[in-house]
């Protein structure tokens, strides 16, 4: 990694959830939220903007956001000005384009945006825009969305691993546990029992609706700097120490095999060794819990236990806190919802939070100092991941 | 100062130059068959379905052999390289001069699941619908794609199944895989 040290130096997320807001109302109530959060932050020196937006399009009939959401947030960005889209990562593709910039010398003080809105009249209509994620012309026309496909990497997980519906409800209700202390979260006043979860509807056999994250209306910002610029914000900024991504196909014909998700293994691989840790080295992860199914798989592709093992992981607690790695600590997309561009930044912002101690006591990660965040995008078909380091000197 | 030498050629006098010959060779046919009146019930930008005639895509013959009731896809000439989805050029060895194959009619489920809610406009009335990945047999290919014959409750993985063509109601063609036994 060359370049100059740079870090998360405040942030703030919306409430998520069904929001009577457009596209553009919750890019000025994320821009507003942003000043109240981090009042050393002057509009006039923010000389970048990355916008994490998955589907305007799509959902708002809008494109060429980037300045859209520049003048809702009463901001006029001087250098850089681009909006980033990576479906389901599009907010971590902001944030790493938004560190790619500090880094090299080209903006000292960047703003990271995700905003998505995704509860329309016509639920047909924001499906097809799930749909059109995949391969819209060999796999779209089948039906191709993300439940059956996910419940297709858990059937494969149950058929070669013997993991089961109670182990799925397991990952749920660990994060809705966790969602019940964040205010923010879709589901923060729902109450998710494993014995409720396993009574839940099935969207896609084998997963209930309780297996997969919602439809979601939310923003979420972060502001990033160089190390000169850091210590003026705050005396716990997030340094980001490593960074790794890696896609090896889309049509789902080229998936190989569904439970062994290698480009996660490769991404992670490749952050932590930028930050010189090992995956033991981590006192909390954010991963990409789309469905319950993710974060098992996604267990084993870290390394946190061994392949096959991700479903006994999670029944046993080991994600959660008193366990080895406290995992989803926010509430992860289950619990919190995933508005597909905000999420990636949402996540960043808990472990800015977490960092600073500033989320309540019943999911603050006892004096965490290394946390990695990954988000995933499509059909698990691209894995981004960066690792994080509180406070220290740059 | 300007150092473009280059000779200037008027508006008007590119406006009026006689037309450039037609080029020798064409990868698409001169005059591509009309698209079929009825095309697109949804808007365009709302169908999955593709466009499928020779003004729209290089891939037409894909869509014309499944009116003759075969699936196949391309093979590169030169490493041999089998495709799914059909290209125009060779991702390995980046060749554009790819030869026809038909697939195997036969394959086995993979995985599968089923659409019980949240289907894409235009695909709420299939509710409930089955979708897997299916092994063609012979061939080295995993092609995701709707599953009829019976209903999700119903299939196993390792269920045989037949690749199915169909006219989707407005002339376009497209695949599918129904139950065999």
């Amino acid at each position: 990694m060359s370049g100059r040290s740079v870090a998360i130096v405040g942030g703030v997320t919306t409430k998520f959830g069904v929001r009577p807001s457009t596209w553009s109302e919750l890019a000025q109530e994320v821009g507003a939220a942003l000043f109240r959060a981090v009042p050393e932050l002057r509009a006039d020196e923010v000389d970048s903007l990355f916008v994490g937006a998955a589907e305007p399009e799509r959902f708002a009939f809008q494109s060429h956001v980037a300045p859209l959401a520049a003048e809702q947030m009463g901001l006029t960005p001087t250098h850089i000005l681009q909006r980033n889209e990576l479906a389901c990562a599009s907010g971590q593709s902001a944030i790493r384009s938004a560190y790619a910039a500090i880094a090299s010398g080209l903006s000292d003080v960047a703003v990271a945006v995700g905003l998505e809105k995704m509860n329309i009249p016509s639920m047909a209509e924001a499906n097809s825009a799930m749909g059109c994620v995949m391969d819209r012309s060999w796999d779209g026309p089948h039906g191709a969305t993300a439940p059956p496909f996910f419940a297709m990497v858990a059937q494969r997980h149950m058929l070669e691993y013997g993991t089961t519906e109670e182990q799925l409800a397991a990952v749920s209700e660990k994060n809705h546990r966790f969602a019940n202390t964040n205010p923010t979260a879709q589901f923060h006043e729902k109450t998710f029992s494993r014995d409720k979860l396993l009574r839940l509807p099935i969207i896609a056999p084998p997963l209930r609706l309780g297996d997969c994250s919602s439809m979601t209306d939310g923003a979420a910002a972060v502001v990033l700097t160089s190390e000169e610029g850091a210590r003026r914000f705050t005396d716990t900024p997030a340094w980001i120490r490593g960074s790794g991504q890696y896609s090896d196909f889309h049509n789902l014909a080229n998936a190989g095999s569904l439970t062994e998700w290698t480009g996660l293994t490769r991404a992670a691989r490749e952050a932590l060794s930028g930050a010189g840790i090992g995956i033991h080295d981590l006192d909390l992860a954010e991963v990409h819990d789309c469905f319950s199914i993710s974060e098992i798989v996604e267990y084993e592709a870290l390394g946190l236990c061994a392949p096959g093992e991700g479903g006994r992981f999670a029944a046993d607690g080991r994600g959660d806190l008193g366990g080895d790695l406290v995992v989803n600590p926010r509430g992860g997309l289950l619990g919190c919802g995933h508005p597909l561009g905000a999420t990636g930044i949402a996540q960043a912002v808990e472990v800015f939070q977490q960092f600073s101690s500033a989320v309540p006591a019943a999911r603050q990660v006892p004096d965490p100092e290394w946390a990695l965040v990954h988000n995933l995008s499509g059909s698990a078909n691209v894995h981004s991941v960066m690792v994080y380091q509180r406070g220290g000197a740059a | 100062m300007s150092t473009d030498t280059r000779p200037r050629r008027s508006v008007t006098s590119a406006l009026v130059s006689p037309p450039e010959p037609p080029a020798a060779k064409s990868a698409d046919p001169p005059t591509p068959p009309p698209r079929p009146k009825s095309a697109g019930k949804l808007p365009f930008l709302l169908d999955f379905f593709p466009l499928e005639t020779a003004d729209q895509t290089r891939l037409h013959r894909f869509f014309e052999r499944l009116g003759e009731g075969r699936l196949s896809t391309t093979r590169c000439r030169r490493d041999g390289e089998l495709h799914w989805p059909p290209r125009t050029a060779c991702p390995k060895c980046h060749l554009e001069e790819l030869d026809w194959v038909d697939l195997p009619e036969l394959g086995h489920l993979y995985a599968f699941s089923a659409v019980l809610a949240g289907a894409p406009l235009g695909m709420e009335a299939d509710v409930p619908f089955a979708v897997g990945l299916v092994d063609l047999d012979g061939a080295p290919l995993r092609l995701f794609g709707r599953i009829e014959g019976r209903p999700w409750t119903e299939l196993r993985i390792g269920q045989p199944v037949r690749v199915e063509t169909y006219d989707i109601g407005d002339g376009r063609m497209f695949y599918r895989f129904r139950t065999v036994g």
